[in-house]
């Protein structure tokens, strides 16, 4: 398995600050982007043609929004059109929670976002899960789909 | 990590435990002595006052006992160990005494004996004698702080034992994460894990003979388990599911852990040695954070199953259980008291997170730390303090907190510290 390459994430991480707002996030075009080869270009495209990687949450809850759900369905459009591309959901708990129930509800999402991924056609083998509970400051509430 | 051997000697304990005191109990810690002669009597002397100096930064260390500063000065004869000068002891102010000797053995270890005395009373309350390798001088002393302590307080010291945590460096905007052991006078750390993963929840063994610890090194949270004897690890499961929150069973046999079957987070024990985990929760929602009751029988934990994290209880099995937590806010990260009195608690609720105590029966809580970013409460092996983690701007450190209200005193650490868990009295 290739290295995690946290590009369209370290993209947000600058932003997640106001990571407060629910409902998805737009990746702001990078003009000055170099051409890019193999699994960056990969991510990059997925990033691009998905419109996010990336999926938010309201406090504690791991129900799927209106516009994350949206988001999802052009990812899982992408995805079924990439068969060969393998991703990782990883969900992310509360900054202001208990470490290990924010590893849990991270765990949660991602869970339900893999769940609505295969819903819409996306073959299980393609989609797997993690969390980061709040291990990582900065990404809150949020599930972030990595091209592996 | 170096193997400790430790033989007790038993000298014959007199005396019963003192009642607990409101004050701290002033006691006095002269310099051990010893009954050897010449070099190496000068020897014994010197590994007697550094054995002297640690009792005393012991004991300064509880809320219950005040040792008076170790003068070089008060020296005393072999003899005087088991008859010390009272009147002496009484005009300095002292309630209590610790005497003691070191002496070499024909095998080059030593020999360090320890007397626990009443002052006012003129009596006896305790002696023990440890057998150690020179170079385990401090594990002696912390010994002898731990039979002052308990003949004094009736509670277990908890000096010769050791806490782990998580140690952390900020490398930019990522956080270096290693689990790390250390003494509990926050001595001798060691780094269990090398950083070059995430690491999470380190948790001993009662006797710090193991430790589990949450890695990401798989890609998913997963618990393993290493041998802190021969630095032997192993994933404690077979399966690759997402699992976290371990704890040990009293006696070490078992550890219990949360695992996630889909988007249900269930608590499951397993034999220490890894073997098939049996499944003790089935609520819909996150079951986390359970920790045994110190007979083994009964485990907390927390549960969103009714909206909010509350406290639940339940037997060792699963079956019978309950909410035992109604306060405002919520509650989580629940551990049980190593005297089975009390359950200690992170509350999460409008004045952020605070570390609180409450009875097994839901009564008697109260809040024992202002927050706002505490959390991760461990146990004493007294059960008269706690270790947590607080946060204060961006960084994170260990302190401890007596049940007796005093405030909360941080625990030096090299690097910024989170995640303390604080095992029981060495063998």
């Amino acid at each position: 398995m290739s290295k995690i390459l946290v590009a369209a994430a370290l993209a947000l991480l600058g932003s997640s600050a106001s990571a407060q707002l629910p409902g998805l996030r737009k990746r702001d075009a990078q003009p000055q982007q170099p051409v890019l080869q193999g699994i960056d270009a990969l991510r990059a495209e997925f990033a691009a043609q998905s419109g996010g990687t990336t999926v938010y949450y309201g406090t504690d809850s791991v129900i799927l929004g209106a516009p994350a759900r949206a988001s999802l369905a052009f990812q899982a459009a992408w995805l079924r059109r990439h068969p060969e591309v393998v991703v990782s959901v990883e969900g992310y708990g509360d900054a202001g929670d208990t470490r290990d129930h924010a590893l849990a509800v991270g765990a949660r999402r991602a869970e339900e976002v893999r769940a609505y991924l295969l819903l819409l056609g996306v073959p299980a083998a393609q989609v797997s899960t993690t969390s980061w509970g709040n291990l990582r400051p900065g990404l809150g509430r949020a599930v972030t789909i990595l091209v592996r | 990590m170096k193997h400790l051997y430790l033989t007790f000697l038993l000298l014959g304990v007199a005396g019963a435990a003192h009642a607990q005191q409101p004050a701290a109990t002033v006691i006095a810690v002269p310099p051990l002595t010893s009954p050897d002669n010449g070099d190496k009597g000068n020897q014994m002397l010197a590994v007697g006052w550094d054995a002297t100096q640690l009792i005393a930064a012991d004991l300064g260390q509880t809320a219950e006992l005040m040792p008076l500063k170790p003068n070089r000065d008060d020296y005393y004869s072999y003899p005087e160990v088991t008859a010390p000068t009272f009147s002496k002891w009484r005009s300095a102010g002292a309630k209590a005494l610790v005497t003691g000797f070191v002496q070499s053995r024909s095998d080059g270890r030593l020999t360090v004996g320890c007397y626990v005395y009443d002052v006012e009373k003129g009596r006896e309350l305790g002696r023990k004698g440890f057998v150690v390798a020179p170079s385990d001088w401090r594990r002696a002393a912390h010994k002898c702080s731990g039979v002052a302590y308990t003949a004094l307080t009736g509670a277990p010291g908890t000096f010769d034992t050791q806490i782990a945590y998580v140690s952390e460096i900020s490398a930019g905007a990522t956080k270096l994460r290693r689990i790390a052991v250390m003494d509990s006078d926050g001595t001798n750390p060691r780094y269990v894990t090398v950083g070059d993963t995430m690491v999470m929840s380190p948790r001993l063994a009662p006797k710090a003979t193991q430790l589990a610890y949450v890695s990401f090194a798989g890609g998913r949270p997963n618990v393993r388990v290493i041998d802190l004897g021969t630095g032997k690890e192993r994933p404690l499961l077979t399966t690759d599911a997402i699992s976290f929150a371990p704890r040990y069973s009293p006696d070490g046999s078992r550890i219990v852990f949360s695992m996630m079957t889909g988007t249900n987070c269930d608590i499951y024990s397993v034999s220490a040695g890894g073997a098939v985990p049996r499944r003790l929760t089935t609520s819909p929602g996150v079951d986390t954070d359970p920790s045994f009751s110190p007979d083994g029988s009964t485990i907390v934990f927390e549960s969103d199953r009714g909206g909010t994290q509350q406290l639940y209880v339940m037997n060792a099995d699963g079956s019978g259980q309950r909410r035992i937590s109604f306060g405002g806010g919520w509650y989580a990260a629940p551990a049980w008291s190593p005297d089975g009195q009390w359950i200690a608690f992170t509350r999460r609720g409008s004045d952020g997170r605070r570390i609180g105590i409450v009875k097994p029966d839901g009564t008697g809580e109260r809040l024992l730390t202002g927050g706002p970013s505490d959390e991760a409460p461990s146990w004493a092996a007294s059960a008269r303090e706690l270790l947590f983690q607080r946060g204060s701007g961006g960084r994170n450190a260990l302190y401890r907190v007596a049940l007796d209200g005093s405030e909360p005193r941080q625990l030096t650490t090299q690097q910024a510290a989170s995640e303390p868990d604080w095992s029981g009295v060495m063998d």
